[in-house]
């Protein structure tokens, strides 16, 4: 089965990221770097991404014609993807141990920043959406 | 350059995609399908997935001992994630023309849905 597992957080939230010591940076991409490798030497995993800063985020949409509308004014409250994993797994608890793991990446001072990850399922195919 | 368009919804929105009569989903796909035919023609197309309703959705912390703490409720508000593309294009405007094509995608009585897509870049590490 396979899983998507979200670190996502509002734009205060990557404002307070940048404001991090190099040190805690460095800190938290080691631990990053070390679950991908724990990941992949599990065998569990599929593919892993990082998405750019919220200030480069913007909203389209289609005009009358299709033609793309733009938007790149969000809500205080919005929450940003940060980044995810996707894993195959046996079973949904599986995948909560591995959250765990990611939420346990290391924060300022070195304590682990216990940053929710959220995870769901991922679909196989359009058959299950019932088509 | 790497973009990913984000499709995300609220709880009552994806009610309102299960109200949808079959036809109406099976037009939608149809659109969403013959776009990612063309993504893959034109070399642009990395990846796409969807993902499973937001009811399924967890939210994990790690204790002390690194046991997972999970739970499920999350307010009326929360955007979930609904499925995502990964395209490899030349600039953000061919991205955003791309995002432009999904939110069209027929909907309803054959309207356009006009969902947001978000779109972001990839970091670089």
């Amino acid at each position: 089965m396979k899983y998507i597992l979200m670190m996502t957080g509002k734009k205060s939230d990557f404002e307070g990221y940048a404001r991090w010591s190099k040190e805690e940076l460095q800190a938290n991409v080691a631990f990053m770097r070390a679950f991908s490798k724990e990941l992949k030497d599990s065998g569990v995993f599929v593919s892993t991404e990082g998405l750019g800063w919220p200030t480069e985020a913007k909203l389209v949409r289609a005009g009358k014609n299709g033609e793309p509308i733009t938007d790149g004014v969000f809500a205080e409250s919005k929450e940003f993807l940060a980044g995810y994993w996707i894993i195959d797994v046996e079973s949904p608890e599986q995948a909560y141990k591995f959250a765990a793991r990611a939420s346990q990446a290391p924060g300022p001072g070195g304590k682990p920043a216990n940053i929710p990850i959220e995870v769901r399922p991922v679909l196989s195919g359009h058959a299950d959406l019932g088509l | 350059m790497k973009y990913i368009l984000l499709m995300s919804g609220t709880r009552a929105g994806v009610e309102g995609y299960h109200a949808w009569s079959k036809q109406d989903i099976e037009a939608h796909m149809a659109v969403l399908q013959r776009i990612n035919k063309d993504l893959t023609a034109f070399g642009e197309f990395v990846a796409t997935q969807g993902l499973a309703e937001p009811s399924e959705a967890k939210v994990v912390r790690g204790e002390k001992n690194g046991v997972p703490v999970t739970d499920g409720i999350f307010p009326e508000s929360k955007e979930f994630l609904l499925g995502y593309w990964i395209v490899d294009v030349a600039n953000a405007e061919r991205a955003y023309a791309i995002a432009g094509q999904i939110s069209a995608a027929r909907g309803p009585g054959g309207k356009p849905t006009n969902m947001p897509i978000e779109v972001r870049q990839f970091a670089t590490l």
